[in-house]
């Protein structure tokens, strides 16, 4: 019985340790921690950049844009709210980890998979 | 109504309601067109008004933080959702496929462009089926129309045909008068004629072979012939048929013997190949005047010294000549009253009139083989 407890510990830790490493980790440590220290709406800004891009593929090339060479032009956010809020600095996260966190970012506000459909409404 | 009359008003009617109908039809397909496409419209129209209604609904979910966002489910509504790339986001369509309106059914369909994408939707497809009952119910409307119209056109027609008949008929009417006073006025010195001929042929008081007699007798017979003709023709429509099991070989050698002094006048010879007591349901005056004129017809058209087949069959008559013949051109219209392929011989053009009449009554065969300068074969040929 103790042997069965240790192996079923070992394969959880195992496997959490894995989701982590690939994009969890990495994304909570590059960029929520900091969006939420700071309080910024990240489902708000989400929903900005669907708005005006529609599709994931779009939606990332724009955020990596952003990310690479921060500026107005380049933001999502109009440019009075750069009155207020000072600009972003430039990240000096490698290419390729900077995608997987964009694409962490696009999974956990995915609004499409939100949609669901309910029993037919005479309207 | 005389047969005449009523070809004409019949084929009058054909050509004005057949024209009629041919004008209503195209004027009512192009009201059924017009008037489909403005109630296909209109559905349309419907249509777009509930894209638009989804469109708000969306946007209202773009901004909802629920954990679940319920997409915009009508009933006889259907609709999807696709991304900037066509591609199918969600929706209630049964097939998951990318934005392309070529690969749908008939039904109605409008895409709407969504600007700003809300839940990234850059199209938004709905469809909806087409409602038929108005399309159905126009259909009905436009077939009680045509049927209405086609039995007020048809009572006009057949009035307005009888009033450009009438002229047509009241000749006719007193061309049959004439007929049948003249008819009536010639059977009486006729029968006189023939009576005085047999007289005299009896008691002896005339030479032997006076062919001075036997013209009269020709003549005479030819008269009452005619005259036979002319009473058949003009009471046709009326007459009454009294139908017997007739002995026909008896009845066409009596003929013959009536025929033979004029057949001897024109030095034809004569045939006769009758079968002994072939029998048909027939009237009388009907089977005298189909014999009689067939094998007056041969004398008359025979040549000088002609030969004259007259057969009898247990299923056909035949009467065969080697006389004028008739023109191909001439077979077709032969049989039509007062039509006359020669008129080197006298007549009026209603012998084979009246054969046609008699065989269609009986639903006989009548067949004619001709040849021109060779001679001409009547067969009458009935069923067993």
């Amino acid at each position: 019985m103790g042997k069965i407890v240790v192996t079923l510990g070992v394969l959880t830790l195992f496997l959490h340790a894995g989701e982590l490493s690939t994009q969890g980790y990495s994304f909570k440590n590059t960029c929520l921690s900091c969006h939420q220290q700071q309080q910024i709406p990240s489902a708000l800004i989400y929903k900005r950049y669907l708005m005006k891009y529609s599709t994931d593929k779009r939606m990332e090339q724009a955020m990596f844009t952003y990310m690479k060479d921060p500026k107005k032009e380049n933001s999502i956010m109009p440019a009075p709210f750069f009155l207020k809020f000072p600009m972003k600095e430039k990240l000096l996260l490698d290419d390729e980890v900077l995608h997987e966190n964009i694409r962490a970012y696009l999974k956990k506000f995915n609004m499409k998979k939100r949609l669901i459909l309910e029993d037919r409404s005479e309207k | 109504m005389l047969r005449s009359e009523k070809r004409s008003l019949i084929r009058f009617l054909i050509l004005y309601l057949g024209s009629t109908f041919i004008l209503f039809s195209i004027a009512s397909w192009l009201f059924y067109i017009s008037s489909k496409h403005h109630l296909l419209d209109q559905q349309r129209e419907a249509v777009k008004y509930e894209a638009e209604h989804i469109k708000s609904q969306l946007r209202i979910l773009h901004q909802s933080n629920a954990a679940k966002l319920v997409y915009p489910n009508h009933t006889h509504i259907q609709s999807a959702i696709y991304d900037l790339d066509k591609t199918y986001i969600f929706g209630t369509f049964k097939i998951k496929q990318p934005l392309d309106i070529n690969k749908y059914d008939n039904r109605l369909y409008h895409i709407l462009k969504i600007e700003p994408y809300y839940l990234g939707a850059a199209y938004l497809m709905v469809a909806k089926d087409i409602n038929d009952e108005p399309i159905e119910k126009l259909q009905d409307h436009i077939l009680l129309f045509m049927s209405g119209a086609g039995i007020f056109f048809t009572i006009l027609g057949y009035f307005l045909g009888k009033l450009f008949i009438a002229p047509m008929r009241d000749a006719m009417e007193k061309m049959n008068h004439f007929i049948q006073d003249t008819t009536h006025e010639l059977n009486t010195p006729i029968s006189t004629i023939l009576t005085n001929i047999e007289m005299i042929e009896t008691f002896g008081k005339h030479e032997e072979n006076s062919t001075e007699l036997k013209r009269i007798e020709i003549a005479s017979k030819t008269l009452s012939r005619i005259y036979d003709d002319l009473t058949y023709l003009n009471l046709n429509h009326k007459y009454h048929r009294n139908i017997v099991n007739l002995n026909m070989s008896t009845l066409v050698e009596e003929r013959m013997v009536y025929f033979s002094a004029m057949a001897e006048a024109k030095g034809v010879k004569v045939i006769v190949n009758t079968d002994p007591d072939i029998r048909l349901q027939i009237d009388k005056n009907d089977a005298i005047r189909l014999v009689d004129n067939l094998i007056s017809n041969a004398i008359k058209y025979n040549r000088s010294k002609g030969t004259l087949d007259v057969t009898l069959r247990e299923d056909l008559f035949s009467v065969k000549d080697t006389g004028i013949g008739i023109g191909s051109k001439d077979l077709s219209t032969i049989l039509q009253r007062f039509k006359r392929a020669n008129k080197s011989e006298g007549g009026f053009g209603i012998g084979l009139d009246i054969v046609n009449q008699v065989v269609s009554s009986y639903g006989f065969v009548l067949e004619i083989n001709s040849k021109e300068g060779e001679g001409t074969e009547v067969s009458v040929k009935w069923e067993k």
